[in-house]
C-alpha cells in the first residue's frame, strides 16, 4: 500500500461507520425517551430515584454486584426468565431511563435484580408501581388506605421489628406483620392494613407484588393481599402452604425465624451471612457493610436478626452501616413491575394505561423519591 | 524436512545488503532500548500482579468465605481490578512496547523523541495504578471494562496522547514509500484507540446517555477494545514475526489487504451480540450479530495467508520460540472468532448469554490470541534490546506450555461450564442455586488452569529478569527450543 492518506482516510472512515451506526443512531432512536403516563398525565413511570436509591446504586457499583447479577429480564420466546418469576414482563429501554450507570449485567452467578423489590413482601413493595394494582374493582384494603398514609404509628421503624416477629409460621400472617399493622381479626383484613402501612417502605405502594404471582389469578381474587403477601415470601415456612408456588420456590426454602423472603431486613441478614439462608448459595458475604457494637441501652431496631454461629455475642449486635441501608434501599426499589405499553405482560394481562380504572394515583405517585 | 535450508535466525538477505543492513538494525534497535525496556518491564509488573488477582478471583468464585471480610478483597472488587490491570496494565503496555519497537524497524528510522515515550510509559502506569487502587477501594464506575474512575481515565488519555503523537511524528521520519502490513494494523490501533475511549469516556461519563444505550457504548466499548486495539496489535506482530522468523515474504499482499480492511470494517461493528434479547432495538443486535458473521472474511483471509506464509515450514516451531508463541497466537485468533460467532446467534446466545462462556471468549481473545503473540515477540525483540540470548530453553519450553495447556483448560472449563450452566438457567424446574452448582465443579478446574498460567507468568517473569540484569547468554546463535545440530544427525530424510 502506498501514501498514507488512503490509509488515514480508511482507517477513520471504518470506525466512524461503526461509532455512527452503533452508538449514535441508536442514541437518536432511543436516547431520548420520556417516562409513560396515562391520559391525565398521572401514573408516571418511571419515576427518577433520589437519595438513598442514588448512593445504593454506587454502592452496587462498588462492590462489584453487577459481576454475577443481572438486571433484565428477557422475553419470554427467548429465555426462561419469566418463567423463573424475575418479572411479568420483559425489560424494556423505558424501565432504565433514570438509571446511571445502568446495571444491565452480563453474568448471572446470582439471580437477576431486575425486580428483586417487586418481589419484597407486600408492605415493603416498593416504589411506585400505583397502575399495577388489580385493575376494576381494587378491594377496599388495597389502595384507599394507602391514599391515607401512615394510619399506623412508628412508621419508619415499622419494616424491621415487623420481620423480627415473623417467626410466626403461618404464611398470611406472617406477610402481614400482624403485630405492628394494627391487628385486625383476620388474615386477609390483616394484609391488608399491612399493604397500608406501607409508608414504613422505602415508598408508599399499593400494589402486590406484580413479580411473584401471575397476574391472572389476582385479579380474580375478592382480597388479593393475602395470596400476594404468600406469593412474594415463597415458602413461607418450611413447606409454602399456598398453592399458588407451582415452579418451585425461587430460592431454596426459608427456615423459621427468618425475616420474610426479600424483605429489608432478609436482605441485611443475606448480606451479611448468605449461607444462613441458604447454604447453597455461592455469595461472599458483605460483612464489611456492617458494624458490630456494643448495645448501649436498647437493642438498635435496625439490629440484625442473627442466628446460630454469626449470632454476635451477648451485650453485642450487628447493625447496617449507611451504605449497606442504602443499598438495600436500592434494591427494594429494582421494581419493573409497572406496565409498559411496549412491553407486554406475560400473563396477558392488560397494561394498565388501556384500563380506565386506574387507582388515583396515591401515595406514590405524589412522592417520587423514596421516604426513607 | 531438512533442517540445514532453514534461516533460524535472519530471514536471508543479500551478501551485499546484509552488512549494512545488519548494521543499521543494530542502530535501530539500539535506539528503542530503553523506551520498550521500559513499557516491557511495567508491563511484566502488571502482569504478575494481574496474576495474583486473577488466583482470588478464580478461588473466590468457588470459595466464597475466602477473605471476604476484607472489603478491598471483596471478589466484586478484586475481578475488576484484575481485569483492568491485565487489560490496561498488562495487555496495553506490552503491545505499545511491541508496536513500539515495530515501528521503528519498520519505519527504518532510529526511534526519535524518546522522552516522548518515556512519560508516556510513567503516565499510564501511573494511571493504571491509581485506577486499581480506587477499584479496591471502592471507586469503580460500574462500567464494566471502563471501571477506572475518572481520575485515573484522564492520566490514561495524556499518557496515550503523549505515545500516540510519538507514533505519527516517527511516521513522518520514515524511510521508503511502502508500507507494510504490519503497519497498517498498527496505525489503525494507533488511532483507533483514543478515538474509542474518548468516546467511552465521553458518552458515559461527560455527556452520559441515557438508560441502557450506557451498556450499548459499554459493549461497543469493549469489544472494539478487543478487535481493534489489542486485535490489531496481535495481527500486526504476527504479519512481522512469522515471516521474519522464517525468512519468507508474506505469501499474499492482496489476501492481506482484503484482511485488513474487512477487519477494520466488520469487526468493528461487533458488540451488540453480548445484548441479545436485552432491552434493546433488535436491529443494534442483530447489526451486530451479522458483523460477527461478516467478521469470518478476515478471519479466513489472515489465516490462509499465515497459513501458506508457513506452508512446509511448520517444523520450524520445534526451535523458536518466537514462531511457537505467534503460531499458536494466530490460531487462537481463528478459535476466538468462531466460538465469538457461535456464541452470538441468537438461538445459541439465549443459553449462554449470562453464563461463564464470556469469560471464556474475552480469554480467548486477550490470551489466547493476543497474549501468546505478545509473548513470541517478547521472545523475539527482549534479546535484540538488551544483547544477550535467552538463558535457558527449558524455560521457555515450560513458559510456552504451561501457558498452552492453561489457557487451553480454561477455555473449554469455561465454556463446558458455561453451556451447561445456561442450559439449566433455562430449566425453570432447577432451582437457581443448582445451575449455580452445576458450573462450580468447572471453576475448579479454572482454578486449576489457573495455577498453569500463574506458574507460566512466574517462569517468564524470572526469565525476563534475568535478561534484564544482563544475565543472558552472550551467544551470536538465538536460543532454540531443542538443540538444531541434534536434529540434523537423527532426523536425515
Amino acid at each position: 500500500m502506498k501514501g498514507l492518506a488512503p490509509l488515514f482516510l480508511g482507517i477513520f472512515g471504518t470506525f466512524a461507520f461503526s461509532w455512527v451506526g452503533l452508538t449514535v443512531l441508536p442514541n437518536w432512536q432511543i436516547g431520548h425517551l420520556n417516562p409513560q403516563s396515562d391520559e391525565e398525565g398521572t401514573d408516571i413511570y418511571p419515576q427518577p430515584q433520589s437519595g438513598m436509591f442514588e448512593r445504593g446504586a454506587r454502592v452496587y457499583a462498588a462492590n462489584g454486584c453487577i459481576y454475577c447479577h443481572s438486571q433484565q429480564v428477557r422475553p419470554a420466546y427467548a429465555a426462561a426468565d419469566i418463567e423463573r418469576k424475575w418479572g411479568d414482563r420483559r425489560s424494556a429501554p423505558r424501565d432504565y431511563i433514570f438509571e446511571r450507570p445502568v446495571f444491565l449485567g452480563k453474568m448471572r452467578m446470582g439471580q437477576d435484580l431486575a425486580n428483586i423489590g417487586a418481589r419484597a413482601p407486600a408492605e415493603q413493595a416498593s416504589p411506585a408501581p400505583t397502575g399495577a394494582a388489580p385493575p376494576g374493582g381494587s378491594p377496599s384494603g388495597g389502595t384507599s388506605p394507602a391514599a391515607s398514609p401512615a394510619p399506623q404509628g412508628g412508621a419508619p421503624a415499622a419494616a424491621s421489628p415487623a420481620a423480627k416477629q415473623s417467626p410466626n409460621p403461618s404464611p398470611a400472617t406472617q406477610g402481614a406483620s400482624p403485630g405492628l399493622a394494627g391487628s385486625p381479626a383476620t388474615a386477609s383484613s390483616s394484609a391488608a392494613a399491612a399493604v397500608a402501612s406501607s409508608p414504613a417502605a422505602p415508598q408508599g405502594s399499593s400494589s402486590p407484588p406484580a413479580g411473584a404471582p401471575p397476574p391472572g389469578p389476582k385479579k380474580g381474587l375478592a382480597s388479593p393481599s393475602p395470596a400476594a403477601a404468600t406469593n412474594a415470601t415463597p415458602g413461607g415456612t418450611t413447606a409454602p402452604s399456598s398453592g399458588a408456588q407451582t415452579a418451585g420456590p425461587p430460592w431454596p426454602i426459608q427456615t423459621i425465624g427468618e425475616p420474610p423472603m426479600y424483605s429489608a431486613a432478609w436482605h441485611h441478614v443475606h448480606l451479611y451471612s448468605p449461607r444462613s439462608i441458604n447454604l447453597d448459595s455461592n455469595m461472599p458475604a458483605y460483612r464489611f457493610l456492617y458494624k458490630k457494637r456494643r448495645i448501649s441501652d436498647a437493642r438498635s431496631v435496625d439490629a440484625l436478626q442473627l442466628t446460630g454461629s454469626d449470632a454476635p455475642p451477648e451485650g453485642w449486635e450487628v447493625v447496617p452501616t449507611y451504605d449497606a441501608k442504602c443499598l438495600v434501599a436500592y434494591m427494594m426499589a429494582l421494581n419493573q413491575s409497572h406496565p409498559l405499553n411496549e412491553a407486554k405482560s406475560a400473563g396477558g394481562a392488560p397494561p394498565a394505561a388501556a384500563s380506565p380504572a386506574v387507582s388515583p394515583g396515591p401515595a406514590a405517585a405524589g412522592s417520587p423519591a423514596p421516604a426513607r | 524436512m531438512n533442517a540445514t535450508g532453514i534461516p533460524l535466525k535472519e530471514p536471508s538477505v543479500s551478501a551485499a545488503a546484509g552488512a549494512t543492513e545488519q548494521l543499521e538494525r543494530a542502530y535501530i534497535d539500539a535506539s528503542t532500548r530503553v523506551p520498550v525496556l521500559m513499557f516491557y518491564t511495567s508491563a511484566m509488573a502488571w502482569l504478575i500482579l494481574g496474576t495474583v488477582l486473577a488466583g482470588f478471583v478464580s478461588f473466590k468464585l468457588h470459595e466464597p468465605d475466602l477473605l471476604s471480610n476484607i472489603s478491598f478483597l471483596t471478589w466484586g472488587r478484586v475481578r475488576p481490578a484484575h481485569m483492568n490491570v491485565m487489560v490496561y496494565g498488562w495487555a496495553s503496555m506490552a503491545g505499545m512496547g511491541t508496536a513500539i519497537w515495530l515501528m521503528a524497524r519498520l519505519c527504518r528510522t532510529v526511534l526519535r523523541y524518546p522522552l516522548l515515550l518515556l512519560a508516556g510509559a510513567c503516565f499510564w502506569n501511573l494511571g493504571v495504578l491509581l485506577g486499581v487502587c480506587g477499584i479496591l477501594l471502592g471507586d469503580s464506575t460500574g462500567y464494566q471494562w471502563l471501571e477506572f474512575p475518572g481520575y485515573a481515565a484522564i492520566i490514561l488519555f495524556v499518557a496515550y496522547t503523549l505515545v500516540v503523537s510519538w507514533a505519527v511524528l516517527m511516521f513522518r521520519y520514515r524511510r521508503g514509500e511502502q508500507i507494510y502490513i504490519t503497519q497498517w494494523y498498527l496505525l489503525g490501533a494507533f488511532l483507533w484507540f483514543p478515538w474509542l475511549y474518548a468516546a467511552g469516556q465521553l458518552m458515559l461519563f461527560v455527556v452520559p446517555v441515557q438508560g441502557v444505550l450506557q451498556s450499548a457504548v459499554g459493549w461497543w466499548y469493549a469489544n472494539n477494545l478487543l478487535f481493534l486495539w489489542f486485535g490489531a496489535i496481535a495481527l500486526g506482530t504476527a504479519y512481522y514475526m512469522i515471516p521474519k522468523v522464517i525468512g519468507r515474504p508474506v505469501y499474499s499482499y492482496h489476501l492481506a489487504t482484503i484482511g485488513f480492511w474487512t477487519y477494520a470494517l466488520f469487526s468493528s461493528w461487533t458488540g451488540m451480540q453480548r445484548l441479545v434479547d436485552g432491552p434493546f432495538p433488535a436491529w443494534m443486535i442483530t447489526a451486530s450479530i451479522a458483523a460477527m458473521i461478516l467478521a469470518m472474511i478476515p478471519v479466513a483471509t489472515v489465516g490462509l495467508n499465515h497459513h501458506m506464509t508457513m506452508q512446509g515450514y511448520f517444523p520450524l516451531m520445534r526451535y523458536s520460540p518466537t514462531l511457537r508463541f505467534t503460531v499458536f497466537g494466530a490460531m487462537s485468533y481463528t478459535v476466538f472468532s468462531v466460538v465469538g460467532l457461535l456464541i452470538s446467534l441468537r438461538s445459541v446466545a439465549g443459553y449462554v448469554n449470562f453464563t461463564q462462556t464470556s469469560i471464556a471468549y474475552s480469554h480467548l481473545g486477550l490470551y489466547a490470541f493476543f497474549t501468546m503473540v505478545i509473548f513470541g515477540a517478547m521472545y523475539y525483540i527482549v534479546p535484540r534490546l538488551v544483547g544477550r540470548e535467552w538463558r535457558y530453553a527449558s524455560l521457555i519450553k515450560l513458559h510456552f506450555w504451561a501457558s498452552a495447556y492453561g489457557i487451553g483448560l480454561m477455555t473449554l472449563m469455561l465454556l463446558a461450564g458455561g453451556f451447561l450452566q445456561g442450559a439449566d438457567m433455562e430449566n425453570p424446574t432447577l432451582s437457581f442455586s443448582e445451575t449455580v452448582e452445576t458450573v462450580l465443579p468447572y471453576l475448579r478446574g479454572r482454578s486449576l488452569a489457573g495455577i498453569l498460567l500463574t506458574a507460566a507468568h512466574f517462569i517468564f517473569a524470572y526469565h525476563f529478569g534475568l535478561m534484564l540484569l544482563g544475565l543472558g547468554r552472550t551467544s551470536t546463535v538465538p536460543t532454540f527450543l531443542n538443540p538444531v545440530e541434534a536434529e540434523e544427525t537423527s532426523g536425515g530424510h
